[in-house]
């Protein structure tokens, strides 16, 4: 006896990797893929297309009676079948135009008459896959469009080294920022005819305290194109958050200068009035009070507030970029090495594209602005951390629009999906470098939304038409309340706990609720049938899936395969997911069997099998709940 | 306060003026200064104070408002 204990020391030591276990797991998961993969292949002949008929007279009919026939198809269907060459002739094969209903009232007429009567498929190069790499420099738009749906038909396009640098073209697969806004306290915002498109809400002008909030700098329209430039509109260049609103708020006057009053009044009325992202590309040495509540009062208000970390080279963030609820960005060249003017050190959280004028102006920032010297549109390129700050600007409204809320989720998207800088020692790039693409996949994939969770069914084939076809042969119902079900338990210790969607996560839920219930149902030639019932059956069902008896299996339908599972994965960093999807599958599975249909082997169908399954699904919500909590069982 | 040093263009954002002082601070020159002051490279002694509560969008260092200046 005394042994016991410590042979189960053992085995909790040896959670974190268990290979002969994995490999077990990675066995069925693979075969549950075969599986998976066979359900959905449709052959190709369900897939081909076609617009003409083949069909392939007898050759034991006399010729009279072929040409009998081919006037009836003539006649009736007003067709006019040709020889499909002139080899055909001998073997007797005539093409028609047609359908698939053609097809059909063809064979049903003549099938007698024939070898054959075929859709005449027609077989093709797969389309190929679109040249995605975004390090070309092509500059007329049709080139441009040739390259890749995302590459933007704005022709001065190539020349933006630095949206290339942040990887926008992925981004902009699943994000664009619409319906988004973004707040610009700057110099205001003149409508450039590259901003045409973009929508410009009502703001306000602080400096001359007027409701019109133009330019007379240059300095605000250049910042306002970075984050939302008209793209894809045939003309100059692009902006990253092109789907966003602007709201130009004026605060530094045409020699670009503001008050701190000015500027802390600005952001409460963004606050106000619906900003969800606000761009401050200034800075100051000087620490205000003022500011600071200006800033937690749009903080508090779930605003995102992404600041220039100034331009003095020294190695600290001016103001407002130092407050620790202001994302501080430094700014880079084109290479990726610091800009010789940002600051750096306290205060930076990120760095993005500034630009390095010195050399020329293609190392600066190119977007749609007015000339500071005569207020006539031109395409200029500056340098500044006032220009990588709205990249990260940019950003933000794209993870806004991709579906996360929360500002604080949205910083820490932009932090954690930032490219890192080995050897950063003076904290020149804070995160690292920002990178578009990146944020915008971990926004969409970190979600635990039901359009995720919808994305995860379709991927998967649930929301295939076919599916539910096939799969009325089966309760369907139970099944879709158990994954519903498991998914809602998800959801729910997500709330106070909270943790991020994932694939592993997604795999357990669905193994432990319904299995890939879809195979169940499914009769693949002459193979036995059980195999499929497996692979088609959750946790619970597999005590008794090889016999195909409906009754569970008390010992299968409870809490002690999740619990194996958990102690088993739960030191592993992804498949701790798997184990703790699996448990709250299973834990829906009983609950929902104990409420419809409580068959269990040895324990019946009464009371007892009934309260034996709900005690389960209890003990294994707690058991997710323990393994989920921070700090629990983990340590 | 005083500072002596020499007047420069500087090219961010949209560009800005600027007082390179002997004892190595960049100031940002603040607007309203007399237009003669700002000619790159003139050799300056300024008589001026640094405005805490203003914020630039070149944001180079402190802010100085000139009162006056001689040139050196």
């Amino acid at each position: 006896m005394r042994y016991r204990g410590t042979n189960l020391k053992i085995a909790l030591c040896r959670t974190h990797d268990e290979p002969i276990m994995k490999k077990l797991l990675l066995t069925f998961l693979f075969l549950l893929g075969l599986g998976w993969a066979l359900s959905t292949f449709q052959g190709l002949a369900a897939q081909g297309t076609y617009d003409s008929i083949v069909l392939d007279f007898r050759e034991d009919i006399p010729p009279a009676q072929v040409e009998q026939q081919l006037e009836a198809i003539r006649s009736q269907y007003d067709l006019q079948p040709r020889l499909n060459s002139e080899f055909s002739g001998t073997d007797n094969v005539y093409i028609v135009e047609g359908d698939r209903q053609r097809l059909r009232q063809l064979r049903k007429e003549f099938g007698k008459f024939v070898e054959a009567i075929e859709p005449n498929y027609i077989y093709g190069l797969p389309k190929p896959e679109l040249y995605r790499d975004s390090d070309c420099s092509t500059s007329t738009p049709e080139d441009n469009a040739a390259l890749s749906p995302n590459r933007p038909n704005d022709p001065l396009y190539s020349k933006q080294w630095n949206l290339q640098a942040i990887n926008v073209e992925g981004a902009w697969l699943d994000s664009d920022g619409a319906n988004v806004t973004v707040a610009v306290i700057d110099t205001g915002i003149t409508q450039v005819p590259d901003l045409e498109t973009t929508e410009l809400l009502p703001g306000y002008d602080f400096v001359n305290d007027r409701e019109r909030a133009d330019d007379d700098n240059g300095h605000g329209t250049h910042v306002a194109g970075t984050i939302a430039q008209s793209t894809n509109n045939n003309f100059g260049v692009a902006g990253i958050a092109h789907g966003a609103k602007l709201m130009p708020l004026k605060v530094l006057s045409s020699q670009g200068g503001g008050t701190v009053s000015d500027i802390a009044e600005a952001i409460k009325f963004a606050a106000d009035n619906g900003a969800d992202v606000i761009n401050l590309s200034l800075g100051g040495s000087g620490e205000s009070q003022l500011m600071q509540e200006a800033i937690d009062y749009a903080y508090n208000k779930g605003v995102v507030i992404v600041a220039a970390a100034g331009n003095a080279n020294q190695n600290s963030a001016g103001y407002p970029a130092r407050y620790p609820r202001v994302v501080g960005v430094s700014a880079v060249d084109a290479s990726g090495d610091k800009a010789p003017y940002s600051n750096f050190g306290a205060g930076v959280d990120l760095s993005a594209p500034g630009g390095n004028t010195k050399n020329g102006e293609s190392g600066g920032i190119l977007q749609h602005t007015i000339d500071p010297q005569n207020g006539t549109p031109a395409f200029l390129a500056f340098q500044g951390t006032s220009m990588a700050s709205p990249h990260v600007a940019g950003v933000a409204a794209l993870i806004k629009a991709a579906g996360v809320d929360d500002a604080e989720d949205v910083v820490r998207i932009l932090k954690e999906s930032a490219r890192p800088v080995q050897d950063d020692t003076l904290n020149h790039f804070g995160s690292g470098h920002l990178d578009a693409k990146s944020a915008v996949q971990l926004a969409v994939n970190g979600q635990l939304t039901f359009r995720d969770f919808f994305r995860w069914l379709r991927d998967n084939g649930y929301l295939n038409p076919r599916f539910w076809i096939d799969g009325g042969t089966i309760a369907l119902l139970p099944k879709i309340a158990m994954v519903v079900g498991s998914y809602l338990l998800a959801w729910l210790l997500r709330n106070y706990f909270p943790f991020r969607w994932n694939w592993n996560l997604a795999t357990g839920l669905v193994m432990g609720s319904s299995g890939v219930f879809v195979l169940r149902s499914l009769y693949l030639f002459d193979l036995p049938q059980w195999p499929l019932r497996v692979m088609g059956s959750s946790l619970p069902e597999l005590g008794t899936a090889i016999q195909g008896n409906p009754a569970l299996n008390p010992i299968f339908a409870s809490v002690l395969i999740p619990a194996g599972l958990i102690l088993l994965l739960l030191g592993h960093r992804d498949w701790k997911w798997f184990a703790v999807g699996t448990t709250l599958g299973v834990a829906s599975c009983l609950a929902v069997s104990a409420a419809i249909d409580p068959a269990l082997v040895w324990l019946g169908s009464g009371w007892v099998a009934r309260g034996f399954l709900a005690a389960n699904a209890l003990a294994c919500v707690a058991l997710a709940r323990l393994a989920v909590r921070p700090g629990g069982v983990t340590g | 306060m005083m500072v002596t040093g020499t007047v420069k263009r500087v090219a961010m954002g949209t560009g800005t003026w600027a007082i390179e002082a002997d004892n190595g601070t960049t100031y940002e020159i603040y607007r309203g200064a007399p237009p003669e002051l700002l000619e790159d490279g003139l050799k300056v002694e300024v008589n001026g104070s640094v405005r805490d509560d203003v914020m630039t969008l070149a944001a180079i260092g402190p802010v100085l408002e000139v009162q006056s200046f001689e040139k050196r």
